[in-house]
């Protein structure tokens, strides 16, 4: 490195060396190179002065009477072993014999004596710049440490086979006692997760030091060191955030309502006035109670899609979906629909040619996303025209259409249609009085089903929108796997067939005896099962490792505790802070283990 | 009896009252006892003998879920069927309410000219339950 770069330090040197005279000598010579320089008479003094007063380097005659130079080096060695201290040896012996048996016994280097202040000079000015290297080197070192130890999230750097190779200090806070370093244990051990649970990525419930479970998000990074293959995982905490989500949700619902109250009395007294109920109100005064009340309606309406539209976006709608044909629920829909479509002149059509194959729907959900395209496609068309709903399937998929004789959509506002917000333009929205959510709604809800909606393009005149649902059978082939929940809890199942089973078949059942009575399956399940009021917790695990045939099982509990869980080799999940997003991830990764079987 | 008479409505807010009021007794005829809370209600079941209870969810002293319990265990409020009224109008929350017993659940806003007739239904639906 130019020395330009390393700037050479002045040293601070102990001279060692019994003869004053010569010891003089040679601190004036120290001082002369540009450094300080202090003496000591004897090889104990030395050691004494090198404790006390922390030297940078350290001239020593090898021969005093007390101590000799190779004792005063060796000791050195044992004493300062957290820096390195150069000792340089000075000699007027006759060989080089004696040098090398300092530098075999830890000296760095050596002077023959008388010394020569060129060679002295020289040397000082080497050690200077690689002491002053060195402290560079520790001190970037140390920069590093410090970033690295006041990140809040925690970061662990592992190996490939889950070791703990390095860890920052938010680690050691959380899933340490805060003394103890984690280095050199494994992950499972420390975090409650496996290596394949970390490289799942995304959201996953990890184990503090105390036993408690969190919801973490886990950023992770490959990299390698000398070919052997490290994971460097970013951890956080995500028990904040869930917090601050359900303070949101507690909020939304309590403004909701809110507003809901005086709207209720609002449009309470306007519907009483515009219906004469009140008595007859003067010609003029009609249509203003008639505007009042549409654009009361419509706030209303804007309340309710705000909601929904946060709780989708949240991911914290609930949707109880069930197996059922759409044949009823179309009638449904088109009967709620039916006092708009009349009020607006238009006829409402609802072709069904043979009896449809069931899907898994939210039926309520369904008749909303069904009123929002109706709705939408009445608002479109002109007195007179027609709006007909009709069905199809395919072997995998089945599609409702509804087609309007309307102006049809804009080829260039088609990508944007399902949109947040989006109407073709903003007269559009003024004219037809709609809050530009429905049909971001429509789609957050069609997707959460497993479906989608999308506009055709133009075949000919008006408008149709379509939705596609996966048959249900075609759910079970194409997944394999399914998924056994055994709980006698029934709010607990209906939670764990919502998450799930937007992601393979979910049985749910009270307990082992239900289990044992489903039909027999080709595959054996992956098992989610609730210990809790089955008799004794040992017998029943070992039914599920049974009935599950390896699949995996999954304890989805509050009533178990960690020594239980790892005696069994159980997954477990805690109800109590486990959400959707951490079921998924359990689930999800049993079902690649099982698909992986499955194929092979 | 065969004809819904006496309707009983717990509401806090004072102007949803008025509207229930005049929805119920001016369009449609009943007969209207106007409570203002939960525990007004359970003092007034007795005297008023209603035929149909008409309960808001969200109110300061009882919830309407905690009235509706305590309603049950009233010497002839047993089979009374009780709709409640409700400005959260989630699905799921729906459905919650209709498993604490109620017949029926009315969503706010509602519309004062239809009321009358929808807790007719409402009625005659629990009086079916409650003879089976």
């Amino acid at each position: 490195m130019p020395s330009s770069l390393v700037a050479t330090p002045m040293l601070r040197v102990l001279v060692a060396d019994d003869i004053e005279a010569s010891r003089l000598h040679l601190c004036q010579l120290v001082q002369d190179c540009g450094h300080q320089a202090f003496g000591v008479d004897s090889g104990k003094a030395a050691l004494a002065q090198i404790l006390a007063q922390s030297p940078d380097l350290v001239l020593l005659d090898l021969l005093m009477p007390d101590m000799d130079g190779f004792a005063v080096t060796q000791t050195v060695r044992a004493l300062v072993s957290e820096r390195w201290l150069p000792v340089i040896v000075t000699s007027s012996l006759e060989g080089e014999q004696h040098f090398i048996h300092a530098l075999q016994g830890g000296a760095d280097d050596y002077l023959v004596r008388p010394i020569n202040p060129a060679l002295l000079e020289a040397k000082l000015r080497h050690y200077a710049r690689v002491l002053g290297l060195q402290s560079r080197l520790a001190m970037l070192a140390q920069r590093q440490r410090d970033i690295h130890d006041n990140i809040l999230d925690a970061v662990l750097t592992l190996d490939d086979q889950g070791q703990i190779q390095e860890s920052n200090l938010a680690a050691l806070r959380i899933f340490g006692d805060g003394t103890q370093r984690l280095d050199g244990r494994h992950c499972d051990q420390v975090l409650g997760a496996t290596l394949a649970d970390l490289l799942g990525q995304g959201e996953i419930a990890l184990r503090r030091f105390d036993g408690s479970r969190f919801p973490a998000e886990l950023a992770l990074s490959q990299w390698n060191e000398a070919e052997l293959l490290r994971y460097t995982i970013v951890i956080r905490d995500l028990t904040e955030r869930r917090r601050i989500e359900r303070m949101k949700d507690e909020f939304l619902a309590t403004v909701s309502h809110e507003l809901r109250t005086p709207l209720t009395s609002v449009l309470g007294a306007l519907g009483l006035l515009a219906s004469g109920a009140a008595g007859a109100l003067p010609k003029a005064a009609l249509p203003l109670a008639e505007v009042a009340k549409r654009n009361g309606e419509r706030l209303s309406r804007l309340i309710d899609d705000i909601l929904d539209l946060t709780k989708l976006e949240a991911k914290q709608m609930v949707l109880q979906m069930r197996s059922t044909t759409l044949d009823a629920l179309l009638r449904e829909a088109m009967t709620a629909n039916q006092g708009y479509a009349g009020r607006a002149g238009v006829h409402l059509k609802l072709e069904l040619t043979a009896p449809s194959p069931a899907v898994r729907v939210d039926t309520d959900r369904f008749l909303q996303v069904m009123a929002n395209l109706l709705s939408n496609a009445i608002k479109h068309s002109a007195a007179g025209d027609t709006v007909s709903v009709s069905l199809d399937w395919s072997d995998t998929r089945l599609r409702v259409k509804v087609q309007d004789q309307g102006p049809g959509i804009d080829p260039k506002f088609r990508a944007r249609l399902f949109e947040k917000f989006s109407q073709a333009d903003a007269s559009d929205r003024r004219a037809q009085g709609g809050t530009g959510l429905g049909l971001y709604i429509t789609r957050m809800l069609v997707e959460r089903m497993g479906g989608r909606v999308d506009v055709e393009a133009a075949s000919g005149p008006g408008a149709c929108f379509c939705i596609e649902l996966p048959l249900i059978d075609a759910l079970a082939q194409r997944a394999g796997p399914w998924l056994l929940h055994i709980d006698n809890d029934l709010d607990a199942r209906l939670r764990v067939a919502d998450w799930l089973s937007p992601l393979c078949p979910v049985q749910g059942v009270a307990d082992l005896q239900q289990a044992r009575a489903l039909p027999v399956q080709s595959q054996p399940p992956i098992i989610i099962a609730d210990p809790q009021a089955q008799g004794s917790a040992d017998e029943f695990c070992k039914a599920l490792q049974h009935l599950s045939q390896g699949r995996g099982v999954i304890l989805f509990s509050d009533a178990v505790d960690d020594a239980f869980v790892r005696r069994l080799g159980l997954l477990w999940l805690q109800k109590a802070h486990t959400g959707r997003e951490e079921m998924l991830g359990a689930a999800r990764s049993a079902l690649v283990k099982a698909n992986q079987e499955h194929r092979s | 009896m065969s004809e819904l008479h006496r309707v009983m409505c717990v509401e806090d807010d004072p102007d949803i009252r008025m509207i229930i009021e005049f929805s119920l007794a001016t369009v449609g005829g009943y007969e209207v006892c106007l409570c203002p809370g939960g525990q007004a209600a359970l003092a007034q079941a007795p005297i008023f003998k209603p035929d149909l209870v008409l309960l808001d969810v969200m109110m300061p002293d009882l919830s309407g879920p905690e009235t509706l319990a305590a309603l049950r265990l009233q010497e002839g409020m047993k089979g009374v069927p009780v709709v409640f009224m409700t400005a959260k109008a989630m699905p799921e929350e729906v459905e919650d309410l209709l498993q604490y017993g109620a017949t029926g659940v009315i969503v706010k806003p509602f519309d004062p000219v239809t009321l009358p007739q929808n807790i007719r239904i409402y009625w005659e639906h629990g009086r079916g339950i409650a003879h089976d």
